[in-house]
């Protein structure tokens, strides 16, 4: 298992890993030992952090828990980041794959649709269609897979574009192997380590979507999230800056630990990399 | 016949004598902001608030309005009504002309009412219906003869409801696409001079108003600034001098209001009257419920909200009808926040705990904060709620589809319960696809029949004995859960003097403003 | 140019046309799919209206018709680059973007320059340090903004700069209620670019920093790099001869392929700093469902996409002439 050894060997990503494992414990557990609801106005409206040891971090402009915001919202960002993320690879992988395997006109067709998607602005078509939709968790996750997935598709591709005509493909072939098993059996699990690397970052950036379609009114409004949390602060940000300060560095923190284990994952992963990096 | 003299010939605006105390000084502009940007000045043909703001300088109608609600005189210098209460005379001012200087006449008059806005005005279509004729005897003359008497007649005329619009203009065009709607031509203090979509509106003096010494202003910009913080700052900064109510986050109103130069007045609302409730399908789910009903009523923290949420600007709600407008009735009973009522009454009912779906009203923060507590509010009196968050479009279909449980609103009360209460409540105005009717579905007989009469009982007493029985019912049946009579500070730089001086606020203000310098 | 790169713009260009045909499509009936009109939306802000009033105003805006009809009519203008009227403002929807569209292009041109030089400029030090503080600073740095949510760093910025510091103006893109002309103009609308455009800059920056980065230290280690030092080269040159030119193509592919999409991105910080362009125009359009305007926002925004990657192969191609177009 020399990926997980040289993976445990890099502090940065060790660094990332660890703090992203306190958000998954956090997330998880976080709401049935922190007591209180994050709606619930328990006391005066814009307490400022640290002058009350009940509510450590504060209160916001209706009186809300800033600290129980802040642990709830941390359910809605990584549930919304792996949620979209998986559903964008289920829908990247067998799309690049085919036009990867297949080439000619499977390939051109494919590529066109994927084309359409990377032509619109991600951004944009994700507002329009949480918008359309009505924001709920269901529309914002199912929209941030739909404006992510045509980088899946084109790496996937690009990688069965080069596998395809190694010998041990064609010896498949040769052997009578359905396209299918190829494609499953052979070539997939021979390109998953750079999947695994985009993965990672999808992830991050699902989460930077997610709290920037809350702060723009477009969040679940069941849900309390970290983008809302500061949209909601926007209007008084003069009177109460630590409002929107506090959830912003959650986020940031958030995505930073992704990144950094995503880039431990690349060189963990990537062998040819991994070896420059001792040079 | 015996003749009500109503009105009599003043040279000058009427109202305005206490501000007059100093002598208004000429010249200045006044910057404005106008929040949203309004599709068209064609204040015959849009109703939108901004619309009005706008368009309320250079149209005019007949009558302005004090505070209290009393009509005088404008482009009708006195009116009489018959002894049977069904014949109306006006009798316009001579000498007024149009910005393109062709005279104001009765044929405007009649054009304008019976022709123009009987087509495109949907909320005085309605009205118009008790109106049988109007006619034209003179130059200066104008006769409405009505089928029955209708209490509420004389409060018709302010510009927003009724604006006189030029008929040599629009006479035989297709209204809606005239050119003048890009340009339009009244009879106001201020002239249209340019507008800049997306940026500003610029209005001009009226060299030839018709009343003598006014307007005092040159010129009067309306800004667009989209973002409701920069509308704030550039308060503060002083690009603006006068921040209409509604046009700042309530967040940022009690900053506002404390700097030096700002002066704040919550007057010149009181033709409006903004009434905010929650909607309450009376038609299905636990809201058909009466009990139910009543404990939401019993449910919701409204000192707190408005506490929080309006910076204690407003009142909370009575009833249906605002404390402002005619035959309000005092002595209702008030549902004050009670949680354990509440309980108990869904405990009478057998509430099993069927989830009621909250809709927001996307109309911004306050709103948006609003719901939160009134969710909060209703889970903890053992509500099953859900938040439904939607845009204005939705909001409006979902409404006029009958598709939801609860949601919030606000409604202006034109002054009259005839105007602007009972198409809330009345069943015969259950209509799909409009969420400005009766669209919770209420369904009295007994109230039906005491609006109707009240609408067209004389005198007013007898119409205040009718809305008083009708009130103590609705307050029973609880149709829909009253939240506050909403109050929208006018927030303005202390420089400008003599702001608000009618009922409808800055929707007619700056003929009568001046700079102080 | 030679013929044969003029044809393959041509056919790159109808490629184009084609795919942002059928956005146009796509669009169309997506937006439909969303509750309520904009006749709703005009009479909801009415505050009072009628069956009579939204009929009135249905039959004006032509949404009367078959879906089919508008469909064949919408896309029929488009063929003739008429994108149609906007329902509030009554304007040609065309107009109204190209009046926005300078206050994006300022932004986002701003910004792309911004962080193109800066991030390229910081890659090449980190990777030129190496494995010292100042490479770690930067990477540091660059991580940091790489995960700092662009619109929370507005707010931020706009916080300390504006309102602590007072230096800036927090919003808009001109000092609203002053005529200013000339040089006063300028830097009026300079001195409210500088927040928005660094903080939409900023994420961008980070980007090309590490990929600069990355890029410089991989190209360092290529045979030819190695044998320009074995001949006795001056590093410095070796760095800027060789690597840096070689090094540099894959962060100009990135950022070409990027630019088009920082219109649309521009949203967030549009809003946060009332900025004038048509990331604004889109969101307010999109709740007006101002159906021609929204299409035409998109449909700009999408040919903008489409004209920025056929530029970024075309200059690639010109650094880099190994590389053939026809690829």
């Amino acid at each position: 298992m020399n990926v997980i050894k040289s993976l445990t060997q890099n502090k940065v990503a060790m660094v990332g890993f660890g703090i992203l494992f306190m958000f998954v414990v956090i997330a998880l557990f976080g709401p049935y030992l922190y007591d209180g609801s994050p709606w619930r106005m328990v006391q005066r409206p814009f307490l400022p952090p640290f002058q009350n040891s009940n509510y450590i971090l504060g209160t916001d402009t209706l009186g809300r828990d800033v600290l129980a915001g802040l642990i709830y919202g941390a359910r809605i960002s990584l549930l919304v980041g792996l949620v979209s993320t998986t559903i964008a690879l289920l829908i990247g992988i067998p799309l690049g794959a085919y036009a990867g395997y297949y080439g000619g006109w499977v390939d051109e067709v494919l590529m066109r649709f994927t084309e359409i998607f990377q032509t619109v602005p991600s951004f944009a078509l994700a507002v329009v269609l949480v918008a359309i939709f009505e924001p709920s968790v269901y529309s914002i996750t199912g929209a941030i897979a739909i404006v992510s997935w045509p980088p899946v598709a084109r790496l996937v591709r690009g990688e069965f574009l080069s596998l395809r005509s190694q010998e041990y493909v064609l010896a498949a072939k040769l052997n009578g192997q359905t396209n299918r098993n190829i494609i499953m059996r052979e070539i997939l699990p021979n390109s998953l380590s750079p999947i695994i690397v985009l993965a990672s970052l999808m992830v991050a950036s699902a989460i930077l979507l997610e709290s920037s379609l809350s702060f723009l009114g477009l969040g679940d409004p069941e849900i309390m999230s970290w983008g809302y949390m500061i949209g909601a602060a926007k209007t008084v940000i003069r009177q109460a800056w630590w409002l929107s300060f506090i959830p912003g560095i959650a986020i940031a923190i958030t995505v930073l630990s992704l990144n950094l284990l995503g880039e431990g994952l690349n060189e963990a992963l990537n062998p040819k990399l991994s070896g420059k990096r001792e040079s | 016949m015996k003749k009500i003299i109503m009105g009599a010939v003043i040279a000058c605006l009427p109202f305005t004598s206490s501000a007059y105390a100093e002598d208004p000084q000429e010249g200045g502009t006044i910057n404005v902001v106008v929040q949203p940007e309004p599709p068209s000045l064609m204040i015959g043909m849009y109703s939108n608030a901004t619309t009005q703001q706008v368009g309320g300088n250079i149209f005019e109608g007949l009558m302005r309005y004090d505070k209290d609600l009393n009509p005088h005189p404008l482009l009708a210098t006195a009116w009489e009504n018959s002894e049977d209460g069904k014949t109306w005379t006006f009798h316009l001012k001579e000498g007024v002309v149009w910005h393109d200087g062709k005279p104001f006449t009765s044929a405007d008059v009649v054009f304008s009412i019976d022709k123009l806005l009987r087509e495109t005005n949907a909320r005085l279509r309605g009205s118009l219906a008790f109106v049988d004729s109007i006619t034209a005897p003179d130059d200066y003359t104008v006769v409405f003869q009505l089928n029955q008497p209708f209490g509420p007649f004389i409060r018709l005329f302010e510009v927003g409801t009724t604006p006189m619009l030029p008929k040599h203009i629009y006479a035989g065009t297709d209204y809606k696409l005239n050119p003048a709607n890009h340009h339009p031509i009244g009879t106001g203090p201020f002239v249209f001079k340019e507008w800049k979509k997306g940026s500003f509106i610029h209005l001009a003096k009226n060299e030839n108003y018709h009343v003598k010494g006014l307007p005092h202003i040159d010129e009067l910009y309306w800004h667009v600034i989209p973002d409701a913080a920069s509308r704030s700052v550039a308060f503060e900064t002083g690009k603006i001098d006068v921040l209409p109510g509604g046009s700042v986050e309530n967040f940022d109103v009690p900053r506002l209001t404390e700097l030096d130069n700002a002066c704040v007045t919550t007057d010149g609302w009181e033709f409006f009257s903004p009434h905010a409730w929650l909607w309450l399908n009376n038609r299905q789910g636990p809201t058909s419920d009466k009990r139910f009903r009543q404990a939401v009523m019993y449910s919701m923290d409204r000192e707190f909200a408005k506490s929080v949420l309006w910076n204690d600007y407003g009142k909370i709600a009575k009833g249906p009808v605002g404390s402002k407008t005619k035959f309000y009735d005092d002595s209702l009973p008030n549902y004050e926040y009670n949680p354990e009522k509440a309980k108990a009454l869904l405990a009478e009912m057998g509430y099993d705990g069927t989830p009621v779906r909250l809709m927001a009203m996307p109309y911004g923060e306050t709103w948006q904060r609003w719901t939160e507590v009134i969710k909060q509010n209703l889970e903890e009196v053992g509500i099953k709620t859900q938040i439904v968050s939607t845009d204005v479009a939705g909001w409006n279909q979902k409404i006029g589809d009958w598709d939801y449980d609860i949601s919030f609103t606000y409604l202006y009360q034109y002054g009259d319960p005839a105007l602007g209460v009972s198409r809330t409540y009345l069943s015969n105005n259950i209509a799909k696809g409009s969420p400005w009717n009766n669209a919770e579905g209420y369904v009295n007989k007994q109230v039906d029949q005491w609006f109707n009469e009240a609408a067209v009982a004389f005198p007013d007493a007898k119409r205040a004995e009718l809305y008083s029985k009708a009130q103590h019912q609705i307050v029973e049946d609880v149709p829909v859960a009253w939240l506050m009579e909403l109050e929208f500070p006018t927030i303005y730089n202390c420089k400008v003097q003599n702001l608000v001086d009618s009922a409808i606020g800055v929707n007619d203000a700056f003929g009568t403003a001046w700079i102080k310098q | 140019m030679s013929v044969q790169t003029l044809l393959y713009i041509g056919g790159r260009l109808v490629k184009g046309a084609a795919v942002l045909l059928v956005i146009a499509i796509f669009n169309f009936f997506l937006i439909r799919m969303a509750p309520g009109d904009p006749a709703q939306v005009l009479a909801g802000e009415a505050g009072a209206t009628d069956a009579i009033f939204l009929q009135q105003l249905r039959e004006q805006f032509g949404l009367d018709q078959p879906l089919y009809y508008q469909l064949w009519i919408y896309v029929s203008n488009l063929m003739q680059f008429d994108m149609g009227i906007t329902y509030r403002q009554q304007m040609p929807v065309f107009d109204l973007i190209m009046d926005r569209m300078p206050a994006t292009l300022l932004l986002t041109g701003a910004a792309f320059l911004l962080s193109l030089l800066l991030g390229i400029l910081a890659g090449v030090v980190a990777a030129a340090k190496h494995r010292k503080w100042a490479d770690s600073a930067i990477t540091v740095a660059a991580l940091i903004f790489y995960a700092t949510p662009l619109f929370w760093l507005a707010m931020m910025a706009a916080l300390f700069f504006s309102v602590y510091l007072e230096w800036l103006p927090s919003f808009g893109m001109q000092t609203v209620g002053q005529d200013l002309t000339g040089w006063q103009k300028v830097t009026d609308i300079a001195l409210h670019l500088i927040l928005p455009a660094s903080t939409l800059g900023l994420f961008f920056t980070a980007v090309y920093a590490r990929m600069m980065r990355t890029s410089m230290i991989e190209t360092s280690r290529l045979d030819f790099v190695k044998t320009a030092k074995a001949k006795g080269m001056k590093p410095s040159r070796v760095t800027t001869h060789h690597i840096l030119r070689n090094a540099l193509l894959p962060v100009v592919t990135l950022a070409g392929l990027q630019a088009g999409q920082l219109i649309g991105g521009a949203v967030l910080t549009e809003t946060v700093f009332a900025w004038p362009g048509i990331g604004r125009l889109m969101f307010e359009a999109l709740f007006q469902r101002d159906y021609n305007l929204l299409l035409g926002v998109f449909f700009v925004s999408s040919a903008m996409v489409v004209i920025f990657n056929l530029i970024t192969d075309v200059i690639y191609c010109v650094v880099d002439p190994r590389i053939e177009l026809s690829k």
